[in-house]
């Protein structure tokens, strides 16, 4: 980043015009990066920025059939759209009831639309310690049993 | 507002070439994105699931199909046009707007999507440059531009911008995990937790994961990658290091954890290799024993 010595003065100099662009712009990127500061497109650029625990808390939904039986809710099979599930479960507890009811409806929605029965859905709380191994996999979380919906349609 | 030395390095003459190559390794770039991305899959999301960022907070839920499916379609063909260098300084600026909600859309299911940030970050300096001044159809007609200021501040401001991205990555995990992040078991724990989100256990990640020490070098070479990455501003030939490195370290995210970042690696390799420096030395111009046009901070 020198100049070199000696180079002769730029005939053609930058305007004034790029010079405050490219001010703005970078001390806006610097300030977000520095900051963690989210204000899209620009980014706190926090890319698996905290450290892990072996214990780790998360969220399990599952539909449940007639029968009673449990399905984990196949997320990663579903449209781009549902791809969110992790943030969702999250928030889930602080979300309106109507909204609680709404989300169900859309993943029972999206579980039969695959040819999947679903008379419930079930949200448990899970703790999986990672560092306990089953073979290739990790031994099944600890689970709670925190939400259970029952969507309209079809069963 | 830039301190005087940066200024200086910034605001220095550039090739047109090199701002070409980026032009069109960008817009090349942003339109293969736009022709592949998740659009019109996600123009159909319940509006439950909505968890809008930035300007989509505007909406109650995603743009719907047919506004999806034009923007995508005026996006695309800008993109195109752009790459091949047609009314550059409208359809650039077109192709970024019209991507901008697109791409929105991907991070508004509750997680920022960093994977084409960096891909947008780094076109915002050339939507009002002259990047169509040399390799374009808009430069057909034209006498071949020299080198000139025009020319030098976009590409370097872009170069900035990759370096910044790998650095405040490193930063955060600094600010955010501390010393932990690579002397905790944090990567095996996350590689452990990946590979049992996916179908089969994932070979990758468990061959480093079941490996400590082993994880703890993967942790402090990604740490050292990220908050070293801006060296190679002040020292251009580290790029051969800190390039190839962070290539393999997307590939290495990619193997073990499924995650796809490949826009990203590609973003940093059109912005930080000198193409048209490479393409002299690969295919001589016949302008005898003078090397091509490096900028000078370049030739160190």
């Amino acid at each position: 980043m020198r100049e070199e010595p000696g180079a002769p003065a730029d005939p053609d100099p930058a305007p004034r015009w790029a010079r405050w662009f490219v001010g703005v712009y970078l001390a806006l990127f610097v300030v977000c990066g520095v900051a963690g500061f989210e204000a899209w497109p620009l980014t706190g650029w926090r890319l698996f920025a905290d450290a892990r625990q072996a214990r780790q808390a998360g969220f399990q939904a599952v539909t449940v059939d007639r029968d009673g039986r449990e399905t984990p809710v196949p997320f990663r099979d579903l449209p781009a759209g549902y791809h969110g599930d992790v943030q969702v479960l999250k928030g889930f507890a602080g979300l309106p009831a109507a909204r609680q009811a709404a989300v169900c409806q859309a993943w029972a929605g999206a579980v039969r639309d695959r040819g999947g029965e679903v008379a419930e859905v079930r949200i448990y709380q899970t703790v999986t310690d990672v560092s306990r191994r089953v073979g290739d996999r990790g031994a099944p979380p600890a689970r709670t049993l925190r939400f259970t919906c029952r969507p309209e349609g079809p069963g | 507002m830039i301190p005087r030395r940066l200024e200086g390095w910034l605001f220095a003459p550039g090739d047109p070439r090199r701002l070409a190559a980026v032009r069109i390794g960008l817009g090349g770039l942003l339109a293969a994105r736009l022709a592949s991305g998740p659009y019109p899959e996600l123009a159909t999301q319940p509006p439950a699931l909505f968890r809008p960022i930035s300007f989509l907070r505007l909406l109650d839920r995603m743009p719907s199909p047919e506004a999806v499916a034009a923007l995508q379609a005026l996006a695309l063909a800008a993109a195109v046009l752009a790459t091949v260098g047609l009314l550059t300084r409208v359809t650039l600026p077109v192709a970024w707007l019209a991507a901008l909600p697109l791409v929105a859309m991907t991070s508004s299911l509750g997680k920022v999507v960093h994977n084409d940030v960096l891909l947008l970050l780094c076109l915002v300096p050339l939507l009002p440059s002259r990047a169509g001044a040399a390799w374009s159809l808009d430069a057909r007609q034209r006498p071949l531009a020299g080198r000139g200021s025009a020319f030098g501040w976009p590409v370097r401001t872009a170069m900035v911008v990759v370096a910044g991205a790998y650095f405040f990555s490193g930063l955060a995990k600094l600010l955010h995990a501390g010393p932990a992040w690579v002397t905790g078991g944090n990567l095996r724990w996350v590689l452990y937790a990946a590979s049992d989100t996916q179908a089969r256990p994932n070979p990758f990640a468990l061959f480093v994961a079941d490996r400590p020490l082993l994880a703890h070098l993967v942790a402090a070479a990604t740490l050292a990658v990220e908050l070293g990455f801006p060296l190679v501003l002040w020292r251009p030939r580290l790029a051969w290091l800190f390039v190839p490195a962070v290539v393999a370290m997307h590939a290495g995210i990619g193997l073990t954890m499924r995650l796809n970042y490949w826009a990203m690696a590609a973003t940093v390799l059109v912005v930080l290799v000198d193409w048209p420096a490479l393409a002299d030395r690969l295919v001589p111009t016949g302008r005898g024993e003078v090397p091509g046009p490096v900028p000078a901070e370049e030739r160190r």
